[in-house]
């Protein structure tokens, strides 16, 4: 977006939001402690989602365990937020941006959650890779692919995280349109391991798991550029899911 | 892990001053357009002493069978403005509106144009329900007979029934309609002032905050009998509740010190309104 | 406020220093701080109730004095007392020819000296007792004892029945004012002032024991106008005159008075000239009565020619005297009116004419209405234009109408309150009564008519 097509935009004199500044204090407080959670959760679940691929990588069946059990608090905190939003949905009759606001946080949660549930699947695909003693070196290269890959979506999602902080269209806009770089490593991946497994029919187990490993990291790519249109949606009002007109 | 931190949103400053607001946003023209105003100012007080002025060059359309609600914080101008649409600010000293004023067509300040007329035409409901002081028949049929709709009584009985059917009241006084109007509830009060008004057969009727002293089932009540008449009338309604603007509209337009600043689709100024003051009014911001 | 709050607590503090208690003065919560000036506060409002109480009641007491003594002075004017008289119908003192036809008869009759024929009875009457002729001195005191229309009262008696000539019938006529009162008052003889002779008495005495006097209801006060006699006088003239005038009063002020009102109210632009006119009319209101008198005078006598004491004049110059009473008072009802009636009204389409008379003028009518009241009741109460433009004179037909002499009830009061005669006095008080009630009457219709325009 050019800057003069963002200057004439809704809202165009300003991107900043002004979340507060309600005559009601209370309210202000509520939508910042919404704000709050959601960047917690947000938070536990990059955590998540580092700490299950450092799992698979290192095959830490103890990190593993570790990531497994934390789901309980990811899930437990969707519905405390979802709870949250629905009280002042019913209170508050939020209107324009803070309308947006409640709207967006509802279904970025619900991205987050399902993140957090693919960490899990890290989770579980690395106790039994471990458990398989899957060694690096007869895995090699999808192994560094799924490294590569594993960067790459874990600094998407970081950058993402700190766009949904600050409100950055232009950031948002970007993941948005490099979605597609994600799916294309995870083809190289899939073609890497689907050859392996035709050479090597033994490691054909571990060559899927490492598959569906790789599945997530590609599931997660996609929760984050979703919630990547949600932010465009917060700020500038126009939903651009399902390739909507930019 | 990083730890992202959240960027506390800064004071901010008023962005620009509203007296330098110079067009309006949004969409302000109706493909069917019953009243069209255009350029509209009005000013209070004479020459001699001074003129206020409280509505800065309006311009906007009032689509057709459509609900159009205006909104705005007090003292914006917005019953003042509603007030012109049937020449009621002739009633009041030192006012002198100027700008085009359209109904189908025709300049309703036209000299040739009576405004006694214009008001069967375009009909108003005022904020505190005022029933005349006589029966309730008596009430409804007051228009009929000031303009001799109709000479004899079986077509004036039909009238006050349809009228007060339409307004949702029939039901509820039809035995008793030789009582005072006055000894009915506020919401039933407002409804017979709504009937007394249909029973002229506008083709427009114009509502000043007509449920703010009302119980919030006696709005309900109004907000829907609103929706309803929408498919004979065009209606224009003024109101301080923004969640009955959103409720009960389906165009918006919203003052702001005498100025239209937005208008559009109720859907739109509601989630996504284009303009910061709209924005701030909208969610409750800066008063 | 706070000083005597702090007064109370140091005394309160040196008070329980004696008991050995220590209240220290930031303990008093609201409660007793309020406590402490609540007495007072009630004290306060009783005094203030008992004194309003006091003036009601007071005002109440005169009222009901002034009453009580007016009606005390007028109960004798509402009876008279009546002789009854054997009256000789002799022909010879009649002079009439008996032998003459019917309608010649009843000529002479109505010319005949009907006098003769009193004096003669009563000698008769009275030398018949005493047995001895009466002297010259004695026949005129004894004349002088019934009214001056007692011959009438035989002459009307004879031509209801001419069949009485040169018989002897009993007839019941007046007594003189000044009997009346004596009888009336029953002061001894000989008081000062008293206008009856020792030998008048005693032949009232002698009547009065042979059953010959009777005190009877008064009913010619009603029916008879203005006379000298104060026996004979009544106000039925004065009362018409009256009505007449505040009927014309009433004609002339009232559709004027509400036009006016309405017209500034409602229609009048609001510049310098009809603020002029508003002081005017202000001003008017507290102009003094005899201005209007010699404005009567000069200009609808002198300039219009119209005719001198008459209810037409009379009402002309009451009405320019009402008029600005029941304009401001109109204009303050019409004002009244809220707002969104008006408004009610123009939405729907009504013209400025409509509005005003469908909707302004009946909300209205019940402060109009009780303008016009205290505007008439002014007026019925005047006296000083009306002796201006002539109504004072000595009237003795009852007007029938408006452009005939007349005079008017308080005229009446004023001229009967100047006379010397002793009847007058209550007559001047029953008159007054009279007022009063036409005034009531006036009042009570009014809340009648105020009552039926606000339950519409």
């Amino acid at each position: 977006m050019t800057k003069s097509e963002k200057a004439n935009s809704p809202c165009g004199f300003t991107s900043k939001l002004h979340l507060d500044k309600h005559i009601s204090r209370r309210f202000n407080e509520e939508l910042e402690q919404v704000r709050t959670l959601v960047m917690k959760m947000g938070e536990l679940v990059e955590q998540q989602v580092n700490d299950g691929l450092s799992a698979v990588l290192n095959a830490d069946a103890t990190l593993a365990e570790q990531v497994i059990a934390r789901d309980k608090k990811v899930n437990s905190m969707e519905l405390e937020i979802d709870e949250y939003c629905t009280q002042i949905l019913a209170r508050r009759q939020p209107a324009a941006s803070d309308l947006r606001l409640i709207v967006s946080v509802i279904k970025s949660i619900t991205d987050i959650e399902r993140m957090g549930d693919e960490a899990v699947k890290f989770g579980k695909n690395a106790i039994k890779l471990a458990q398989g003693n899957f060694a690096e070196e007869e895995g090699a290269r999808p192994l560094v692919e799924l490294k590569h890959l594993g960067k790459h979506v874990s600094e998407t999602l970081n950058t993402a995280l700190i766009a949904y902080a600050q409100m950055d269209v232009d950031a948002a806009y970007n993941i948005i349109e490099n979605d597609n770089i994600i799916d294309e490593e995870f083809d190289n991946i899939s073609r890497l391991l689907v050859t392996k497994m035709m050479e090597n029919p033994r490691e054909i187990k571990n060559a899927l798991r490492v598959t569906w490993c790789a599945r997530a990291l590609e599931r997660i790519g996609d929760h984050t550029t979703n919630l990547c249109e949600y932010i465009v949606y917060l700020v500038e009002g126009k939903d651009v899911r399902h390739g909507n007109a930019k | 892990m990083n730890t992202i931190d959240i960027k506390q949103s800064e004071p901010s400053q008023v962005e620009f001053n509203p007296t330098e607001l110079t067009q309006t946003v949004g969409n302000i023209y109706a493909d069917n357009a019953k009243m069209a105003i255009r350029n509209v100012d009005v000013f209070y007080g004479n020459k001699a002493h001074g003129d206020k002025q409280a509505i800065h060059n309006v311009s906007l359309d009032i689509a057709k069978n459509q609900v159009t609600a205006l909104i705005g914080p007090s003292g914006c101008g917005k019953s003042t403005f509603l007030r012109c649409l049937n020449r009621m600010n002739d009633t009041i000293e030192n006012c002198r509106v100027t700008g085009q004023l359209m109904l189908d067509g025709e300049d309703i300040y036209a000299k040739k144009l009576d405004p006694v007329l214009l008001r069967a035409r375009v009909g108003m409901v005022f904020q505190k329900p005022n029933p005349f002081p006589k029966s309730i028949y008596d009430n409804v049929a007051y228009g009929a007979r000031i303009h001799g709709l109709t000479n004899n009584k079986v077509e004036l009985d039909e009238i006050v029934e349809r009228s007060l059917q339409k307004a949702g009241l029939f039901n509820e006084v039809k035995d008793r309609l030789k009582d005072p109007g006055t000894g009915l509830s506020g919401g039933q009060q407002q409804r017979l002032c709504i009937a007394r008004t249909i029973a002229v057969s506008p083709e427009v009727i114009l509502m000043d905050e007509p449920a703010s002293a009302l119980d919030p089932i006696a709005t309900a009540i109004i907000e829907e009998l609103i929706d309803e008449l929408k498919e004979k009338y065009t209606i224009a309604i003024v109101t301080h509740s923004m969640q009955q603007a959103a409720r009960v509209s389906q165009h918006t337009a919203y003052f702001h010190m005498g100025k239209l600043v937005e208008m559009g689709k109720t859907e739109d100024i509601f989630t996504r309104p284009s303009h910061k003051l709209t924005e701030n009014y909208i969610t409750g911001r800066f008063g | 406020m706070t000083n005597s709050i702090e007064n109370s607590t140091v005394r309160s503090v040196e008070n329980s220093m004696l008991n050995k208690q220590v209240t220290p003065a930031s303990s008093l919560s609201t409660t007793d701080r309020v406590t402490i000036n609540l007495k007072k506060r009630h004290q306060k409002e009783k005094r203030f109730k008992s004194l309003g109480l006091f003036a009601v009641l007071f005002g109440f007491m005169l009222v009901v004095i002034l009453i009580a003594d007016i009606t005390s002075k007028a109960l004798p004017a509402f009876h008279q007392h009546w002789v009854k008289l054997d009256v000789n119908y002799q022909s010879d003192w009649l002079n009439v020819d008996v032998s003459s036809t019917q309608a010649a008869l009843a000529k002479q009759m109505k010319t005949a000296s009907y006098r003769k024929v009193l004096k003669n009875s009563v000698y008769q009457m009275f030398s018949t007792v005493s047995n001895k002729k009466l002297s010259r001195k004695e026949k005129r005191q004894l004349i002088k004892l019934f009214s001056t229309n007692a011959e009438f009262t035989l002459k009307e008696i004879l031509i209801a029945d001419p069949s009485f000539i040169d018989k002897s019938v009993n007839v019941w006529v007046r007594l003189d004012d000044d009997v009346d009162s004596y009888l009336k008052e029953g002061f001894a003889v000989g008081d000062a002032g008293l206008r009856i002779s020792q030998q008048q008495a005693q032949w009232l005495a002698q009547l009065s024991t042979e059953q010959r006097i009777e005190s009877r209801f008064n009913v010619s006060f009603f029916t008879a106008s203005d006379s000298r006699e104060p026996e004979l006088a009544g106000i039925k003239g004065a009362l018409m005159g009256t009505l007449l005038t505040l009927f014309v009063t009433l004609l002339l002020s009232f559709p004027l008075g509400v036009a006016g009102a309405l017209y500034l109210e409602e229609f009048a632009p609001k510049n310098r000239i009809t603020d002029l006119i508003e002081i005017n009319i202000n001003n008017l209101a507290a102009v003094p009565s005899i201005v209007f008198g010699l404005l009567g005078l000069a200009v609808i006598i002198n300039l219009f020619g119209l005719p001198r004491s008459a209810p037409l004049v009379g009402g002309i110059v009451l009405t320019l005297m009402t008029l600005p009473t029941i304009i401001i008072a109109s204009r303050a009802a019409i004002k009244a009116v809220p707002p969104s009636l008006r408004e009610a009204a123009l939405g729907l389409g009504a013209s400025k004419m409509q509005v005003t008379f469908s909707h302004v003028l009946p909300q209205a009518m019940p402060g109009i209405i009780t303008g016009a009241i205290i505007g008439i009741a002014q007026a019925l109460g005047e006296t000083a234009p009306l002796l201006m433009i002539g109504m004072v004179a000595f009237i003795v037909d009852v007007p029938t109408s408006i452009v005939d002499s007349a005079t008017v009830l308080p005229v009446q009061i004023f001229l009967w309150a100047d006379s010397p005669e002793r009847a007058f006095l209550a007559k001047t008080s029953a008159a007054i009564l009279v007022l009063l009630t036409l005034l009531l009457v006036i009042n009570v219709t009014a809340t009648v008519l105020r009552a039926k325009f606000e339950k519409k």
